[in-house]
């Protein structure tokens, strides 16, 4: 039976902007705004979702880095913030990170073994056979030559460094990994390694992961379920085969049909060359025209014959200091202009803040004033069609897109 | 012996293409080695790629595999511990390699630019970007404040940041990744280079974000029929944009092709497995990995310096440099089975056939001449995963 081991309820977090000579604080980066989540244990759970969206900041809170404004983390069922001292020290060995940036982490002043060997200093701990000794089996483990051990991160590329990252956090064996980016630097060949080793280390030892990435293809291999992050919110979560093939929400549809895939056949650009100066023998190219306007074509999937490409959403996700009004992602939702509901009662969305260029767009009112509420999908109301309560989307029009209208 | 049969074909190869229009930028034979305390030790070895007008030559190899390294000495942004060993880098038809250090970064400014793997590192924190942007505007065309300015925001209008009027005034902390990324292409674009070599531009930003930056780039490669080289791990990016492919491995290109062929019958045993070993839709079980790593410089194996690591590896492997096959024309293969492989079948097995090498040659002409039939051999390649 699945049982929590990670639970995050109602989590906010707000970080004040201050501003003017009193520096009073007036405003908030709302970097999450009310998420909750449950981990179950032995299972990983995808987290996904543009630059900004907040997963970092979950991350740091669940790893106890930064503290909640509001709302609850429980881990094995208790309440972190009501933990003592020595209980915080022990949820930080169980909830262990790994980070984003292989650049940054790393101290560049501290050999690979100091770094990967730093935790069981910090914690007082002396493994069997010593320290050196787990040091090399964690380079080992993670496919670095431990012979490499007196090195210092410069004189490692991008990906190797990462794994140095991996090794530290694999330290002190932690209950859950907490894994933000692990192995989008890493090259594919590495990655297929290292994503196995997780999965081994998860059947192994029982591990829980929280796998934040950016690459949909990693995520849909490694998580059990998924859940999709826009502007500090989930707006769609459920079983990983649910939301990669029944995506419910246009967000999700948008990031699943902007993911490249390894067929030369699905152009991700348009390729406007006159002619093809050296004459190819082989199979013919097929190039899928892509508008650049972001209007809609078909809703591609994750596979090798989904029109990559066919949803480009434009800009940049909203500031999150000031997000938009219903449902947050409706100044970017390619859906909402094409509905039925969106001409009839039209009303001019207002272009987002400082971006006049976007001109006018019309959404259904409703998308504007309401917040969509994070429930399961009520698409299928026919008796004795059980409603999926496991994967819940946040679209007022969520029941729409089971067969996606596509603008003509 | 098949090994000078492929060398002549080569030849062949390189003449044909002649006719084609010049090159913009020519790289030949590039080796580049690092003093370490370990040594002399050899991190591009003998690299040789083109780069043509509106067209786009992908990249791809594991961290490590120099990709970096080549395009910093092909822009004389070689760090001190690192020396050209050999190697020419002709861009209209003057050897960048063979200038002094000034020459060649002056030279490289105006016609070869680059966009780096970390887009917040390489812009300075304390200027606004305006000003970073028209630096070597300022600099090389001694432009005046107000034209620097002027021309700044059409950069940034070109790469089409919002605003660009205000945003010209902002720190570099204050945009996106993404936004960051555009603001490089931007600066890159200042001087009208005719090849622009993209490090891993995308790599740090997300699917939605990629997708506008590579239509980006696209588009304004097309306008100015700019060569691009773009250099990235991701397989889905090069299959999505590039036009031609050089898989590096080890400071070596192990095959080089159109990209079409190369995904769907690669002829070099690292490429099908770099294919085999992306996640895939449908697969759920383990992922087909390379076994091992990465060789260390210092440590090159013997022989083709795949071998420990490659599932078709024969005895002549471990001894053996391969060298760079013709197993189809316009396409390189440094494997001493590149014809079986591009054709989906296994070399024969270790003294199964004393004239097996005589096979291997038949086998190529037989795959040479169905590419030129346009034959799809799909199933050959590594789509499954
Ligand atoms: N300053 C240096 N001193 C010694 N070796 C170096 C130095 N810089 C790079 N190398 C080595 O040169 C090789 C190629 O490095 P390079 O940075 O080009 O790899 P890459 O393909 O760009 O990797 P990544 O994708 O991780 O950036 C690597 O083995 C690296 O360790
Ligand atoms: N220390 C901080 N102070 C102010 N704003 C912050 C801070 N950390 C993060 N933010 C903001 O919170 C939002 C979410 O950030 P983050 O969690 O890092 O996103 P992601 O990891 O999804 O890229 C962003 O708008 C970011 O700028
Ligand atoms: S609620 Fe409206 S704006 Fe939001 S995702 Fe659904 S259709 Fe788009
Ligand atoms: S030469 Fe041998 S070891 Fe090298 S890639 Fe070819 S088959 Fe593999
Ligand atoms: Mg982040
Ligand atoms: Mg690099």
């Amino acid at each position: 039976m699945a049982e929590p081991v990670l639970e995050v309820r109602d989590l906010v977090k707000h970080y004040p902007v201050r501003n003017g000579l009193l520096r009073r604080s007036v405003s908030a980066v709302k970097a999450v705004d009310g998420v909750s989540l449950t981990l179950d244990r032995g299972r990983t759970l995808g987290l996904v979702g543009e630059s900004g969206s907040g997963k970092s900041t979950l991350a740091r809170v669940l790893v106890g880095v930064e503290t909640p404004t509001s709302g609850q983390v429980l881990v094995d069922g208790e309440d972190v913030s009501r933990l003592s001292r020595a209980g915080r020290k022990q949820l930080r060995r169980d909830v262990q990170m790994v980070f984003q940036d292989p650049y940054t982490s790393l101290n560049p002043r501290m050999s690979v073994n100091e770094i990967v060997g730093e935790p069981f200093a910090i914690h007082g701990i002396d493994p069997a056979g010593g320290r050196r000794a787990a040091v090399s089996e964690l380079l080992e483990l993670v496919g670095l030559d431990p012979d490499h051990a007196n090195r210092y991160p410069h004189q490692f590329s991008g990906g190797q460094r990462q794994r140095v990252g991996i090794a530290r956090a694999l330290a002190l064996r932690p209950k859950i990994l907490v894994c933000d980016e692990p192995v989008s630097a890493l090259d594919v060949s590495v990655q297929g390694q290292v994503i196995n080793l997780l999965e081994d280390l998860q059947a192994e030892l029982g591990l829980s992961y929280l796998f934040v990435a950016h690459d949909l293809g990693v995520v849909r291999h490694i998580a059990h379920d998924v859940a999709v992050m826009y502007l500090g919110r989930i707006v769609e979560q459920g079983a990983e085969a649910e939301v990669y093939d029944a995506a419910q929400h246009p967000y999700t549809q948008a990031l699943l049909s902007a993911v490249p895939v390894p067929d030369p056949s699905v152009r991700l650009v348009t390729s406007s060359r006159p002619v093809e100066p050296t004459p190819v023998a082989g199979p013919v190219e097929t190039r899928v025209p892509t508008s650049s306007t972001g209007s809609v074509g078909a809703i591609g999937s994750v596979g090798p014959t989904g029109s990559v490409g066919a949803i480009v959403l434009e800009g940049d996700p909203p500031s999150p200091v000031d997000p938009p009004s219903g449902c947050p992602f409706h100044t970017r939702c390619w859906l909402a202009p094409t509905l039925p509901e969106a001409r009839t009662d039209a009303a001019p969305a207002q272009p987002p803040a400082g971006r006049p260029d976007l001109g006018l767009r019309l959404v259904p009112t409703m998308c504007e004033t309401d917040v969509p509420a994070l429930v399961p999908r009520s698409a299928d109301t026919s008796p004795g069609a059980a409603s999926d309560v496991s994967h819940v989307v946040a679209c007022h029009f969520a029941r729409e897109l089971v067969d996606p209208r596509v603008e003509v | 012996m098949s090994r000078t049969r492929s060398a002549a074909e080569e030849k062949t190869v390189n003449k044909d293409e002649s006719c084609a229009p010049p090159p913009l930028l020519e790289v030949t034979d590039l080796s580049v080695e690092f003093r370490t305390p370990a040594g002399q030790v050899r991190a591009v070895d003998g690299l040789s790629y083109r780069v043509e007008a509106g067209r786009t030559l992908a990249i791809v190899g594991e961290s490590g595999s120099g990709k970096s390294v080549s395009s910093l000495a092909v822009l004389g942004l070689l760090p001190d511990t690192a020396t050209v060993t050999a190697g020419t880098a002709r861009l209209d038809g003057v050897d960048l390699l063979a200038l002094s250090r000034k020459e060649h970064r002056a030279r490289c400014g105006d016609q070869v630019a680059m966009v780096f793997q970390d887009a917040l590192a390489a812009l300075n924190p304390v200027h606004t970007v305006g000003y970073q942007l028209t630096e070597a505007l300022r600099a090389r065309r001694g432009m005046s404040r107000a034209d620097a300015r002027k021309r700044a925001v059409e950069l940034l209008d070109l790469v089409k940041v919002p605003n660009a009027k205000a945003r010209v005034k902002e720190y570099p902390h204050e945009f996106s990744g993404g936004m960051r990324q555009r603001v490089m292409i931007a600066s890159a674009l200042s001087l009208d280079p005719a090849v622009l070599i993209a490090d891993e531009p995308t790599t740090a930003l997300d699917v939605t974000v990629q997708a506008q930056v590579l239509r980006l780039l696209a588009e304004i490669q097309a306008e100015r029929q700019m060569g691009l080289v773009l250099i990235t791990h991701d397989l889905g990016v090069v299959a999505g944009v590039a036009d031609d492919v050089t898989v590096m491995y080890a400071g070596r290109a192990v095959e080089q092709a159109p990209v079409v062929p190369a995904y769907t019958a690669p002829a070099h045993p690292y490429t099908r497995a770099l294919l085999r070993s992306i996640p895939s839709a449908s697969g759920t079980g383990r992922l087909s990995v390379i076994p091992g790593r990465p060789p260390s410089l210092a440590a090159r194996p013997s022989g083709c310096p795949f071998h420990p690591r490659c599932d078709a590896a024969r005895d002549v492997c471990r001894t053996e440099v391969p060298p760079a096959a013709v197993p189809a024309k316009g396409r390189m293969s440094a494997c001493h089975f590149a014809s079986d492989i591009m054709a989906g079948q296994e070399p024969a097995p270790d003294g199964a056939d004393e004239h097996s090498t005589g096979r291997t040659t038949a086998a190529g002409n037989a795959a040479a001449t169905a590419f030129d039939r346009g034959d799809d051999r799909g199933d050959s390649g590594g789509d499954h995963g």
